[in-house]
C-alpha cells in the first residue's frame, strides 16, 4: 500500500514538473495576409474555416485550457506545426493563383474524404465538427471559388 | 490431342479474359506524349483510374476522368501531381516495397514533373 502511495506521489511530481516545460504558443494573430483579410468569403465559409481549420492551419490557435496542460500541449504543438506546414491560411496572400487553386482542390479532397478536420481533434473540440451540409457547402465553395480566381486571372 | 485442344482453348480463353480486363481498365484519357504515358502507366495508372480497387487513390486522382474536370480543378490536380512526385511521395513507399520495379527513375520523375507543370501552364493560357 505504501508502495502505491510513493508511486502515485512520484507520478504527480513528474506531472507537475512537466507543466514547467511548455511549447511556444501559436498566437501571433491571423494577420493581414490571411485568407480572411485578403478575400471576401461567404460568411458561413469564413465561420467554418475559423472553427474547424484555423487552430492548426493559421498563425492563431485557440487553446482551450485542456490544450495547455502537458503532455497534451506538446501533442497540440506538434499538430499545429504539421498543419501549418501543409497549409497556412495566414500566408494566403503570398500564394499565386495556381497555388491558391491547388490548395482549394486539396481542401475539397481532404474534407470530402473525412481526413480533415482530423477526427481526434473533432472528438475533443466539439464545435469544430462539420455537419454533412456544412461539409457539402465547404466543398462547393472550394470549386466555385477556384473557378472565380481563375476567371479573374483571365 | 485432346489434351492439346484443352490447353489451346484455355489459352484462348485466357487471352480473351486479359484483353477484356484491359479494355475495361482503359488508359489515361488525357493526351499525353508517349514517354509520359509510359511512365504514368508504369507507376501511377494502376491505382489512379476509374476501375481501381484503391478507393482512396482514385478519389484523389483519376487519370481516366482528369481531362473532364473543370479547368480550375485540372490545374490544381496537375500542380499536385508535380508536387507529389517532386516530394517523392508517390508512388507510396509501401507500394514500392512490394513492386520495386515500379519506382520512377530520376529521368522519369523529371519528365513527369516537367510535363505536369507544362499542363498547368497550358491550362492557364487557355
Amino acid at each position: 500500500m505504501k508502495k502505491f502511495r510513493i508511486a502515485g506521489l512520484i507520478l504527480a511530481g513528474i506531472f507537475i514538473v512537466l507543466q514547467f516545460f511548455q511549447p511556444e504558443l501559436n498566437r501571433s494573430g491571423l494577420g493581414d495576409n490571411s485568407i480572411l483579410a485578403k478575400e471576401k468569403l461567404p460568411e458561413p465559409v469564413a465561420a467554418m474555416l475559423k472553427h474547424s481549420c484555423f487552430d492548426c492551419h493559421s498563425n492563431q490557435t485557440n487553446y482551450p485550457w485542456y490544450d495547455r496542460i502537458a503532455p497534451a500541449s506538446w501533442l497540440v504543438a506538434h499538430h499545429v506545426k504539421e498543419g501549418k506546414k501543409q497549409l497556412n491560411f495566414s500566408d494566403w496572400g503570398s500564394k499565386d493563383v495556381i497555388d491558391k487553386i491547388t490548395e482549394l482542390g486539396k481542401i475539397g479532397d481532404e474534407v470530402k474524404s473525412g481526413n480533415m478536420p482530423i477526427p481526434s481533434y473533432v472528438m475533443i473540440h466539439r464545435d469544430a465538427k462539420l455537419s454533412k451540409e456544412q461539409t457539402e457547402e465547404l466543398i462547393a465553395w472550394t470549386v466555385k471559388f477556384s473557378e472565380e480566381l481563375l476567371a479573374k486571372e483571365e | 490431342m485432346k489434351r492439346f485442344l484443352a490447353f489451346f482453348s484455355m489459352l484462348i480463353l485466357g487471352i480473351a479474359f486479359v484483353s477484356f480486363t484491359l479494355s475495361q481498365t482503359g488508359s489515361p484519357s488525357a493526351q499525353m506524349p508517349d514517354n509520359v504515358k509510359a511512365a504514368v502507366d508504369k507507376a501511377c495508372f494502376a491505382c489512379h483510374n476509374t476501375a481501381s480497387q484503391n478507393a482512396k487513390a482514385k478519389e484523389k486522382l483519376d487519370f481516366s476522368t482528369l481531362s473532364g474536370l473543370a479547368k480550375a480543378a485540372q490545374i490544381g490536380k496537375y500542380r499536385e501531381i508535380g508536387e507529389t512526385i517532386e516530394n517523392g511521395e508517390m508512388p507510396p513507399k509501401k507500394f514500392l516495397d512490394n513492386y520495386p520495379d515500379k519506382k520512377l527513375t530520376a529521368e522519369e520523375s523529371k519528365l513527369l514533373i516537367k510535363w505536369a507543370e507544362g499542363e498547368v501552364k497550358n491550362l492557364m493560357k487557355k
